[in-house]
């Protein structure tokens, strides 16, 4: 067992912000989540906090662990705590707190709103193999596409992005313009328009990007894809989207 | 009379659908949730929309119920599934005996069921254990439990449900021998108050005893752990099934990049912290192995244990009790103006608040039929667009 301190932010309408202590048992392999569950039961039942799946599926418990936004599930205790000095947990950034760690995110779902992106994508070949050394189980190593029966004419999956929130509050534009797109969002126009062929659509999905609110905001810190427990890279996605609409009006000018 | 005020408590998959289900009907509705949306057992299941062939052997009604609710949900949110099917494996000359019995089990309950010739099978499945010696095709698929709960509550809001989140209930509030509404504290504001109703639903969970507990009534739900163990890596494309019966460990239920290997069954007394045992997580990665041979190269991402609301009558073990449901009207108990609805799974949680609210319905002369086999679901982003912070 691991004998864990843990400093969590509290607020609750109308009194004023500090922060309580509590020292729980956990096992070895216990993730933070699990040691917010042991304050909760054991210790403190007015506690709020977000939990759901507790295995990155969700994405409701993200919030900052000394400092650094994570979500809380998938990080061992033994990962982020050095042994004594108590673990210091806050809700995210560029959110209003509603209470202790729960911050309203009606905003982020807003923005995810606006492309409309659909959770799911199809037509996935195969399994993303990021796999190493299963050559000697006798598992290919990258299988050739295989031609599926009858009905199983693709396969079809959630998109990565989990809609925790990290992104928004690690980025310091959003935190200076609150109608910032933000990188979940203009993520989120990336990937529509990567499913869709419409041009009247792809035309809406760029002007979205290329509003006063869009990717032209970024200051490219790179915070989002560094804290993104996903991969999802909305830096890399903003940084393609500028791309697409430069070439755009390099062709535009051309035809003048 | 004015239109009846309904209190359910519990915003896992059942309470959830049951608030869609008597908003849809033009009730008055009032869901109130101690932790967050699906924070309990729904949160922590495992992502399978079954089909009904994990049961078709064993206990043929919930396979039944599973099939028929399975097609349900493929149409009231197309967009909230991945939709890949499952297999059914056999590695052993037992499992391959136990196919007839399988195949014939799908058939009674109408599971469309199909051999895919075993070339084909490692073919899809490239990580596939390569000494398999059968696989049958069936429409498992998999679903995100918190969305599938948020779009029930998006709808209901829009049909002028109210959702209290991390709101708990307290104590019931009785008149004249009946339960006449509850006293809650809202963890947010640490404020409490009493609300109202002309009938209280208890879709508590594993946690239903508790409640009811609170009214003096005890139901015969026995809370059953099962641990999860979620690798850092996609290993199938389907959802793989050890073809036997039900047993520990004997199914990989893949999501987004990763794979999910579940689960063992024990009883717990207090579902509200239940650590994965470490020799249940090494049993899972052990079983695992055995149809994913490559499991052992995968880092583990989380282990989760969450407790079924299994309803145990008599000795039966938890392993054999049936995954069907039952509501429990507690005028029965002495208590008018309370029911409970409990066990099944959450794919059935369409059914379960159907059967509950067909029920109060009943009670309360209310003659509205269930609409909501037919409804499509809004969008689940719009639940945070519904005032649910207000």
């Amino acid at each position: 067992m691991l004998e864990i301190t843990l400093q969590i932010f509290r607020y609750k309408t109308g009194e004023s912000p500090h922060y309580d202590t509590f020292t729980v048992q956990v096992a070895e392999s216990a993730s933070v989540l699990d040691a917010l569950d042991v304050v909760w039961a054991k210790h403190d039942h007015s506690l709020t906090y977000r939990r759901a799946c507790h295995h990155s599926a969700c994405g409701v418990c993200a919030l900052r662990i000394n400092g650094l936004e994570k979500l809380p599930c998938v990080t061992p205790v033994s990962s982020v705590w050095d042994g004594h000095t108590p673990l210091r947990l806050n809700p995210l950034r560029n959110f209003p707190v509603v209470s202790d760690l729960i911050v309203d995110v009606t905003g982020l779902f807003q923005r995810l709103s606006a492309s409309d992106l659909e959770i799911t994508r199809d037509a996935e070949p195969t399994l993303p193999l990021s796999v190493d050394n299963l050559a000697d189980l006798g598992t290919r190593m990258e299988p050739e596409p295989v031609e599926p029966p009858e009905n199983l004419t693709r396969f079809n999956r959630f998109e990565s992005c989990i809609e925790c929130g990290i992104c928004m509050s690690a980025c310091p534009t959003v935190a200076a313009d609150d109608k910032f797109l933000g990188p979940a969002g203009l993520a989120a126009i990336y990937d529509e328009r990567h499913k869709t062929g419409d041009p009247r659509e792809v035309a809406h999905l760029l002007a979205l990007a290329d509003g006063e609110h869009g990717v032209w905001r970024c200051h490219s810190a790179y915070e989002c894809t560094e804290a993104c427990p996903q991969a999802v890279d909305p830096a890399g996605k903003i940084m393609a989207l500028r791309r697409e609409l430069i070439a755009n009006r390099l062709k535009k000018g051309r035809r003048k | 009379m004015s239109i009846p005020h309904i209190i359910v408590i519990g915003a896992g998959s059942t309470g959830s659908a049951t608030a869609h289900d008597l908003a849809l009907r033009g009730l008055r509705v009032t869901l109130i949730e101690r932790g967050d949306i699906a924070s309990g057992t729904t949160g922590r299941t495992h992502c399978l929309l079954h089909s009904g062939g994990r049961y078709c052997v064993n206990d043929p009604e919930a396979a039944a119920e599973c099939i028929v609710e399975n097609r349900i949900i493929r149409n009231i949110i197309p967009d909230l599934l991945e939709l890949n099917d499952g297999l059914f494996v056999a590695l052993t000359e037992a499992d391959l005996a136990f196919k007839e019995r399988f195949l014939e089990g799908c058939a009674t309950c109408h599971i469309p069921a199909r051999e895919l010739p075993i070339t084909h099978a490692l073919e899809i499945e490239p990580f596939l254990n390569r000494g398999a010696l059968a696989a049958v095709q069936v429409p498992d698929a998999v679903f995100e439990p918190v969305r599938f709960c948020l779009a029930f509550l998006a709808t209901a809001q829009q049909h002028g449900a109210v959702v209290r989140r991390f709101t708990e209930v307290t104590d019931f509030l009785y008149a004249g021998g009946c339960v006449s509404g509850v006293k809650v504290k809202d963890h947010r504001t640490g404020k409490t108050e009493n609300i109202g109703a002309d009938l209280i639903i208890n879709a508590a969970g594993p946690w239903v005893g508790s409640v009811a507990a609170m009214a003096g009534i005890s139901v015969p739900v026995k809370p059953t752990a099962g641990v999860m163990v979620t690798l850092d890596g996609r290993l199938n494309n389907m959802v793989l099934n050890r073809l036997s019966p039900p047993s520990d460990g004997d199914i990989v239920v893949p999501q987004r990049a990763t794979s999910i290997i579940g689960t063992t069954s024990w009883e717990v007394e207090d579902p509200d912290v239940i650590p994965a045992p470490a020799d249940h997580v090494a049993k899972m990665l052990a079983q695992g192995e055995q149809l994913l041979p490559a499991v052992q190269k995968i880092p583990v991402r989380a282990r989760v244990a969450a407790a079924r609301p299994l309803i145990v009558k008599g000795d039966k073990e938890a392993r054999e009790a049936s995954r069907t449901f039952e509501c429990f009207d507690h005028q029965d108990d002495g208590v008018e103006g309370f029911v409970t609805i409990a066990g099944g799974k959450m794919t059935t949680a369409r059914a379960m608040a159907e059967r509950v609210s067909d029920l109060v319905c009943k009670k309360l002369g209310v003659a509205v039929a269930c609409r909501t086999r037919n409804v499509p679901l809004v969008s689940y982003r719009l639940f945070y667009q519904g005032g649910s912070y207000a």
